[in-house]
């Protein structure tokens, strides 16, 4: 089973065949071969592909990557197969407390845009305060706790605008 | 991290440095752009700051740091105040506000020179003349700079509606304190004339606080034409020749270019003396544009004047050899022009590309997300203006203009290969940007043979598209981030031998 | 090594009569094959389906690293037991590579009676652990079976070999240090749920995943509780309050990632340092055994030539070339791992048993693992044999075989009859691994001999007893003995009833050796040493 990549929304299967001592995959059943692989790392790369070298410069994480080919700039994902499997997975709208405790400063309000990791608001809890960071990009869709509010273990704090299917 | 490669810039005896520091009111690119001057110069810089940009190229390029307060980081940048009590507290001598933010803010060049600070631009009262729309208008009429056939506004709508109708459409309606595009409309019949000029100025009073709009002759097919001045101050003034900014989109440039594409040398000579004139008039002290519209038939009427450095400078550096922002700095010093108007030649053409976060694909909006990669192309002909780095967030805190690729070629043709070729090469990966765009603007037919006006992308926009992508190149792209991805590569190094060279096999 | 010379003539009249026959038993092998995996009722599947279950070999597909190979063992196992029933003896077991180890598979296949365990399902899981733990190699279990099939819980439950060998086997494995991990997708009822307990690591999916002696039925009728499934054995129950599970997994899919991740933490396997070449392809074309193995399995042919199809470059260093001619040892490589081969060509005689001790010496000397090729009708008979020792010439090869502490690995190539089976490492003697090609007959003697020697004794007793010799009955006893033989004879008959790891086409052997090569590298060396050899 090879993994699932989306390219200009539609969806593109990659089979392994063999590794070595040539990488052969299989692109929706178009066979390859490549050789002269690069390091896997970002950047300016080259591999040869059936024989020809295909240069690119590239950015990627587990589940995209960024690549600029032929003078061309796509963004191609890589269905996770957890990812696959949680269609109901909305575990990523809310931000819960991870402990009880207290609401010491709030950074963004509703309706603003976030980035992944961005914080949001700060809890004390046990003397220990803690960042509730964006999940995920997104807007801030509510925040259910203000400054100096309290709060129970688990609590919703904040809640993101659901992602509008973007398939 | 910004590298550059600099064309030779004229070299002029090192003198003592006209200030011993200067604070750069500004960020990004423009003011990563200062500050190398001021180096060369010998002069400290000082860099100013928003919380969020703590690790920005230009406050770890700058001699000295000063954060600044703000509810966002453009209120901070905007924060005129504060900033000149920034710079007395470091001891700066001057202030250069780069373009944008405060540049050509009047009460900001005012204060700065209350505060016994040089304000590096024109006095306060040019910036409020040539900031003024119709100020400005009346101003290069009344010193023989042609101008278009114009509506000036008055308190009367309906006369206004009037006297507009009367010169004809279509017709340009635009806010008086205007800039930037904001409050601009087109009117091609007399049946939407006063919904138009009710919407503009609502628009104008909502984005600069002055509802006041006045009315144009619109051109057809219009080229964008500006040129570059210096001015000493006491009456000297000279050009150095004009720029092309005809390709933009949302009345915003994306590739400038120096000299304009084939145009007439009398044309120029014609179009360049009138600047010169407007500037002399002006008494006008420091660098600055005075941007035209030129039409098909090769009527020109001014436009504005923009009374600071240009985001397109670099081109103008790049043909002449000269370093504006050195030339700044010793005239806000007070020193003499150091050249004479023969002195002034062109060499070869620039081109630059803006290169924005954005998404040509819909409707040039703005993108965000966090840089990847940053692979730039480096060379004696190329310079790489920007103050990005890997890691780098863009949000929509700021101007989508990330950096700007400026290529030096011997002739146009030679500096649209090289700039295509050097577009090739640049990588900013992780936000959607206009790079492959640029690239296929520059290699149109019609760029290639000068055929510019401001309305190129909407005429040319079909062919512009990127191309479908091909079978072939859909698999390349999808086995090179194959490549990339960490799982992959992690299953392509831990399988074992025999059964990696076995591979697939079902018995 | 030198390139062994074929001397098939590959447009001759033979090679083709060969060719046709052997493809013609090999689509017979795939059609018995593709029924055994795939074939099931509709209704089956439905339920399968509505569960948003996959089928087992789905699982098996997605948990496996891509662009590597799966060794599947006996896949026909149970093809003549049962009436059919019980294909592949309800579950799959092989050997795969997971998160870039060598693993063994045991999965269980709820299409079939819900996974239940047939006599055979015991035999085919206790042989695939004792793979592991001959081999040392971690097991990931997909277990999915609702425990022993009660009709026939008396050949199920309570021998040596039988279910509960699986469990002693799992602790052993354990003991060993060898990984397991369970993958609970359905019910684990009874014997089925000390699957995942008695792993070291194990995942449940919610909702359908659940483990418990006792399901709702038992305990309601045996102490009148009543329970529903997931708060008696349920995902959530499992991995929060009881501990008996460790992940819960939202789906299959999810469970099998994370089972991945999981085998991606164990240590990489200590393998001995076997000689290993870079491999290279036999140079004569594998599809060549279809011609060169006859249609008659009286014909003879030259083991080199098969020799030649299965080995890295056709390259084979001949030891004795001259001596002992009807039993072939050379070293050759098998997917760049060095081996030593024996293989028959003709019935084995004084010199030949004593060149393949001899041999079987040298390789175990040399750290070398063995490979036999079988074609062997037994050792020669008759009064000057026994006067030269046949006997304990070939008690001599047994003894050297039996106690070799390097891997063996046995390919039955077209028969096996008589102790000739013994001294080439039959079933018996603890191979890792033994397949069969589909042309293979298997027994103590061939299906006319044993009509032959009935008939006979039949006529002696008839003799004895003064009875008048009824021809007729003769010959009736003759048919009957050399049919009922001749079934029992078949390659299909050993692999059902486990008598080997499954059916190999001919030339899928040297990758089935490869990898079985590669695996027996994870166990140690044994202990070397013989016992005494009559001389």
């Amino acid at each position: 089973m090879g993994p699932t990549l989306i390219l200009e929304g539609n969806a593109h299967t990659v089979e392994v065949l063999r590794w070595r001592p040539r990488l052969v995959v299989l692109v929706d059943g178009r066979r390859h071969e490549v050789t002269d692989v690069d390091d896997g790392r970002d950047g300016h790369r080259s591999a040869v592909v059936d024989g020809a070298v295909v240069e690119f410069m590239r950015a990627a994480d587990d589940g995209r990557c960024h690549l600029r080919i032929d003078g061309r700039t796509f963004e191609i994902d890589r269905i996770d197969p957890r990812d696959a499997a949680g269609g109901d997975d909305h575990s990523h709208d809310v931000v819960r407390a991870p402990m009880p405790g207290v609401v010491v400063d709030v950074h963004r309000s509703a309706g603003e845009a976030v980035l992944r990791g961005e914080k949001i608001v700060t809890i004390e809890s046990m003397k220990l305060q803690t960042a509730l960071v964006a999940p995920r990009d997104g807007v801030v869709a509510a925040l259910r706790r203000a400054a100096g509010d309290t709060f129970d273990k688990d609590a919703v704090i904040i809640e993101l605008e659901p992602l509008s299917g973007e398939a | 991290m910004t590298t550059v490669s600099c064309p030779s810039v004229r070299s002029v005896a090192e003198a003592e440095p006209p200030f011993a520091k200067v604070l750069v009111a500004n960020r990004g690119e423009i003011a990563v752009r200062v500050m190398r001057t001021l180096a060369e110069m010998g002069i400290a810089s000082v860099a100013v700051h928003h919380a969020v940009e703590r690790s920005a190229a230009h406050v770890l390029l700058a001699d000295e740091v000063v954060e600044l307060e703000g509810a966002t980081p453009i209120a901070a940048h905007l924060d005129g105040a504060q900033i000149v009590r920034a710079a007395r507290a470091v001891g700066a001598d001057a202030i250069h506000p780069g373009y944008g933010f405060l540049s050509e803010n009047a009460d900001f060049a005012r204060a700065v020179g209350e505060a016994g600070l040089v304000f590096i631009g024109p006095r306060p009262e040019t910036i409020r003349l040539m900031g003024d729309k119709i100020s400005a208008i009346e101003f290069a009429r009344a010193n023989g700079v042609p101008v278009a056939p114009s509506v000036m506004p008055t308190g009367d709508l309906d006369a206004f509606l009037a006297e507009a109708e009367a010169i004809g459409f279509p017709l340009l309606i635009k806010a008086a304190a205007g800039g930037g595009g904001k409050g601009m409309n087109i009117v091609r019949s007399a049946a939407d004339l006063a919904e138009a000029a009710r919407l503009a100025a609502s628009e104008a009073s909502r984005y600069f606080g002055d509802g006041r709009i006045y009315a144009e002759r619109w051109v057809e097919r219009p080229r964008h034409i500006e040129v570059q001045i210096l001015g000493d101050g006491r009456g000297g003034a000279i050009h150095l020749y004009e720029r092309e900014c005809s390709v933009q989109r949302r009345f915003q440039k994306i590739i400038e270019e120096a000299p304009a594409a084939a145009l007439p040398i009398a044309l120029r000579d014609e179009i360049c003396a009138a600047a010169v004139r407007l500037a002399r008039a002006a008494d006008y002290a420091n660098a600055g544009t005075v941007e035209f519209i030129l039409d098909a038939d090769g009527r020109f009427h001014f436009l504005e004047m923009n009374t600071r450095l240009q985001v397109e400078h670099p081109v103008t550096e790049m043909v002449t050899g000269i370093d504006l922002v050195r030339a700044q700095i010793e005239i806000a010093a007070g020193r003499d022009l150091r050249l004479a108007q023969d002195e002034i030649s062109l060499r070869g053409h620039a081109v630059e590309c803006r290169i924005c976060a954005e998404d040509t694909e819909n409707g040039y909006l703005p993108a965000t997300g966090t840089i990847r990669l940053l692979e730039h192309p480096q060379g004696r002909n190329i310079r790489f203006e920007n103050a990005l780095s890997r890691g780098q967030k863009v949000t929509t805190d700021f101007d989508p203009m990330l950096a700007k690729l400026v290529v030096h070629g011997r002739d146009r043709g030679e500096a649209i290969d090289r700039a295509i070729e050097a577009l090739g090469d640049l990588a900013i990966l992780g936000v959607t940007v206009n790079v492959d765009h640029l690239a296929r603007i520059l290699g149109h037919e019609a760029f290639r043979a000068g055929a510019l006006h401001t309305g190129f992308l909407v005429e040319h926009a079909a062919t512009l598209a990127p191309p479908a992508t091909s079978e072939a190149e859909r698999d390349r792209a999808l086995i090179a981030a194959l490549l990339g991805f960490h799982e992959f590569r992690e299953l392509m190094a831990g399988v074992s031998e025999p059964h990696a060279s076995i591979g697939f096999w079902r018995n | 090594m030198r390139r062994l010379v074929s001397m098939i003539d590959t447009r001759s009249a033979d090679f083709r009569r060969h060719d046709a026959h052997n493809r013609a038993l090999l689509a017979s092998f795939r059609e018995k094959q593709d029924q055994a995996r795939h074939a099931r009722p509709l209704r089956d599947l439905e339920r399968l389906a509505k569960q948003g279950k996959m089928r087992p070999r789905e699982r098996i597909e997605k948990l496996l690293d891509p662009g590597t190979p799966f060794l599947e063992l006996s896949s026909l196992a149970a093809n003549m037991a049962y009436d059919g029933e019980s294909p592949s003896a309800s579950c799959i077991t092989g050997i795969g590579i997971v998160a870039g180890r060598e693993v063994v598979i045991h999965a269980d296949d709820s299409t079939v009676k819900g996974g239940a365990w047939y006599p055979l399902t015991a035999k085919k899981i206790v042989r695939a652990l004792d793979i592991a733990i001959e081999n040392r190699l971690p097991v990931v279990h997909l277990s999915d079976s609702a425990g022993g099939f009660l009709q026939l819980q008396s050949q199920v439950f309570p021998d040596r070999h039988m279910a509960g060998r699986i469990f002693r086997n799992q602790s052993i494995l354990s003991k060993l240090g060898v990984k397991q991990l369970a993958l609970v997708f359905g019910q684990c009822t009874a014997g089925g749920a000390y699957i995942p307990a008695l792993s070291d690591y194990n995942v449940i999916v919610r909702g359908t995943g659940a483990v418990f002696l006792g399901g709702p039925p038992l305990v309601r009728a045996a102490t009148g509780e009543i329970v529903g499934v997931e708060e008696l054995g349920g995902a959530d129950m499992h991995t929060s309050i009881s501990g008996t599970c460790d992940y819960p997994a939202a789906t299959e899919e999810e469970a099998i990632h994370i089972g991945r991740e999981i085998v991606a933490q164990w240590e990489g396997p200590k393998k001995w340092d076997c000689r290993r070449d870079a491999p290279e392809d036999p140079a004569y074309d594998p599809a060549e055994l279809y011609g060169i193995l006859p249609d008659d399995i009286k014909t003879s042919f030259d083991m080199r030539e098969v020799i030649a199809r299965i080995v890295d470059g056709s390259r084979f260093h001949e030891y004795q070339p001259a001596y002992g001619t009807t039993l072939v040892c050379g070293f050759a490589n098998i997917w760049g791992f060095r081996v030593g081969i024996l293989a028959n060509n003709g019935v084995l005689f004084n010199d030949s048993s004593l060149k393949g001790a001899h041999f079987i010496e040298l390789c175990n000397q040399n750290n070398t693992p063995l490979v036999f090729l079988q074609n062997i009708t037994g050792y020669m008979i008759g009064r000057d044999y026994e006067r030269r020792g046949i006997t304990k010439d070939g008690a001599k090869m047994i003894m050297a075989q039996s106690c070799s502490h390097v891997p063996k690995f046995t390919v039955m190539c077209n028969g096996s009859f008589g102790a000739g089976n013994y001294g080439m490492c039959g079933r018996a003697f603890d191979g890792r691994l033994l397949f069969t090609w589909p042309n293979h007959q298997i027994g103590v003697m061939g299906g006319d001999q044993a009509a032959n020697t009935l008939a006979e004794v039949k006529l002696n007793q008839m003799k004895r007893n003064g009875e008048e010799v009824d021809e007729a009955a003769l010959r009736d006893l003759w048919a009957e003995t050399r049919s009922a033989y001749q079934d029992q004879l078949s390659a299909y008959y050993s692999t059902s009833e486990l008598w080997d790891d499954g059916i190999l086409d001919p030339v899928d052997t040297r990758n089935a050796l490869g990898i079985a090569l590669s695996a027996s590298l994870n166990a140690p060396l044994g202990v070397p040493g013989y016992g005494v050899f009559r001389f």
